[in-house]
């Protein structure tokens, strides 16, 4: 079994939101502004025109951490969502009693309701669809033009993600809270 | 053992009463205007909780961002009343204060009717509330507060039927057993709903040890308050002399309930700004600059607290009115509790085009949210005064 996790090469994000419709087309992601697994994060130039300071201009890409200590899934009451056997964070909707609380506990604002269901959604590595066929690849890395996401065994010491965290300096969001994430921001 | 049961269940004293006798009622405007105001509730909350099987959460203004609204205020609202109640209920019949006994029973039935219009609302804000039951004990979620929280009030509303069903015996050996067990369940499922923001590490200004300790000596407050307003309708304000007696005792303890929750607030407030720490000390400021917290402060701590001071005590009727303002108080304290929890983003960079980065969260609720709360208080009222006519909620002599 593996160990899923990704890294970002976030500066070579462009912002074109490829990313954001692969996963929605792949997966059935509800469409809506509120209705996403995975977003880019726009931090705006600042500086007022024509004295802009480009450099200050960037994106962040993110999505649910699949954290090794989620919050989400330890204030769950049902045990919907869960770890499954590649240690990726999963919502089982059968027992998802839509109480929000995962909602609530979640640092990284990484789950939102799909209305179809009324329960709880979120990113799954593309578990159902993309990995369930065998495909090794998620559907935001795989159409990502830059190449900003590499999708890997964290446990694989051969695997080009494990390379990639061996030889470039990365960090967590809101590493101070412990919750361990599983995507790395190369820097 | 089922005769046994049955027996036991036949034994039960209660008054025999016609649909007519139900409905009728002492016509002052004062009762007037409560019995209208029940009626329209329920009515709200027949239509919105229609609404509601129509949409859906699209009835709510509750967003991803800001997920849980007014109906999780309002449920805490109601248990947190149902757990005063317990605690006003168990000063006579588990710990013996001879004074405090006249109102037990009234008591302990206000925490069942309070408990249940806090189980009827927020049976409307969770999505699943079939399959909840199913899987609270098919795959329970042992490190999650709302789980244990939720358990817990299902025991304590056991252990609070069975304590009443024993003070309308009469029999008080048995309802001092079960009330002490389910004064303790109770304060263990209150605990652990302040335990369930105090548990959300991604939200500093909650997290820490504040809301478990500081929800009982609220439901403590609140019990004092609801306890003055029952009784202030039981006898018209025309209070008898051992009624104010014991209202004089309650009145001198919430002075003192009142002055550690001023404390308690003001050093939790301070604290949050203290340094300036981030996601922290921002939301503190914010709090303190808007108007449902003043609106708490005022309502629920100052206005009684003076009164009290002023009084000391010796004056119920005025102290009724007061307990009135507490309980408004008290509920944009519980409106406060969630909506702040939230305030802060936790996502603040733009993630939608066209707009700018979030620094707030807003939140108003929606009139749905508003019906199905009202429809609570509503609901409430109703049960208490059937309540009233079924059972004799009097002291036995």
């Amino acid at each position: 079994m593996a160990r899923y996790g990704m890294a970002l090469d976030y500066k070579n994000c462009i912002n074109c939101k490829a990313c954001e419709v692969a996963c929605k087309e792949e997966n059935g992601v509800l469409l809506g502004a509120d209705k996403h697994r995975i977003w880019v994060g726009v931090k705006e130039i600042e500086g007022e025109y024509p004295l802009l300071d480009i450099v200050s201009n960037t994106f962040v890409p993110s999505q649910c951490q699949h954290c090794d200590d989620a919050p989400c899934q330890m204030v769950c009451p049902t045990n919907a969502t869960y770890y499954d056997e590649n240690h990726v964070v999963r919502v089982d909707s059968d027992k998802c009693i839509l109480c929000s609380y995962c909602m609530n506990a979640c640092p990284y604002d990484a789950r939102y309701v799909d209305d179809r269901t009324m329960t709880v959604d979120k990113c799954t590595f593309c578990s159902d669809t993309r990995l369930a066929r065998g495909e090794t690849t998620t559907a935001c890395q795989n159409t990502c033009p830059t190449k900003v996401r590499t999708f890997g065994d964290l446990d694989d010491y051969d695997s080009e993600i494990s390379e990639l965290l061996r030889t470039r300096e990365h960090f967590s969001l809101k590493a101070n809270l412990g919750t361990k994430p599983k995507l790395f921001y190369l820097t | 053992m089922v005769n046994k049961a049955k027996e036991f269940v036949a034994t039960i004293p209660f008054n025999k009463v016609s649909i007519k006798e139900l409905l009728s009622f002492e016509k002052s405007p004062r009762n007037m205007l409560v019995a209208v105001l029940t009626v329209a509730f329920i009515a709200m909350f027949i239509i919105g909780v229609a609404i509601y099987l129509t949409h859906g959460h699209h009835a709510y203004n509750v967003t991803r961002e800001h997920p849980w609204g007014l109906l999780i205020a309002v449920y805490i609202f109601f248990v947190v009343s149902s757990t005063g109640l317990c605690i006003i209920g168990s000063l006579g019949d588990v710990f013996g204060f001879k004074d405090y006994m006249l109102i037990s029973k009234r008591a302990i039935f206000g925490s069942i009717v309070t408990i249940i219009a806090g189980f009827a609302v927020i049976a409307f804000e969770i999505g699943h509330p079939v399959t909840m039951m199913i899987y609270n004990i098919l795959s329970p979620g042992l490190t999650s507060a709302i789980w244990w929280m939720g358990t817990l009030y299902g025991l304590y509303l056991t252990f609070m039927i069975i304590e009443f069903v024993f003070l309308l015996k009469g029999d008080m050996k048995k309802a001092k057993v079960f009330g002490l067990t389910g004064l303790l369940v109770g304060l263990a499922a209150h605990s652990n709903l302040g335990s369930v923001f105090g548990f959300l590490n991604a939200r500093p200004i909650s997290n820490g040890v504040f809301y478990p300790t500081y929800f009982i000596l609220t439901a403590f407050i609140t019990g004092v308050f609801i306890a003055f307003i029952i009784m202030g309708f039981r006898y018209n304000l025309n209070f008898p002399d051992k009624v104010k007696k014991m209202l004089e005792g309650l009145a001198k303890i919430q002075g003192l309930l009142i002055s550690i929750l001023i404390f308690f607030v003001a050093w939790k407030l301070l604290t949050d700004m203290y340094g300036g720490m981030p996601n922290r000390a921002e939301v503190a400021e914010h709090i303190l600059g808007s108007v449902p917290f003043w609106t708490e402060v005022i309502l629920a701590m100052v206005i009684p607290l003076v009164i009290i001071l002023k009084t000391m005590g010796k004056k119920p009727v005025l102290f009724f009115w007061a307990s009135l303002s507490g309980m408004v108080g008290i509920f944009f304290m519980r409106y406060n509790l969630v909506h702040d929890t939230q305030l802060k983003p936790l996502q603040m960079l733009k993630v939608k085009e066209y707009q700018l980065a979030p620094e707030w969260i807003h939140y108003f609720p929606s009139a749905t949210e508003i019906m199905i709360s009202l429809g609570g208080l509503g609901l409430c009222i109703a049960m208490y005064y059937a309540g009233t006519k079924f059972f004799n909620l009097d002291e036995d002599h």
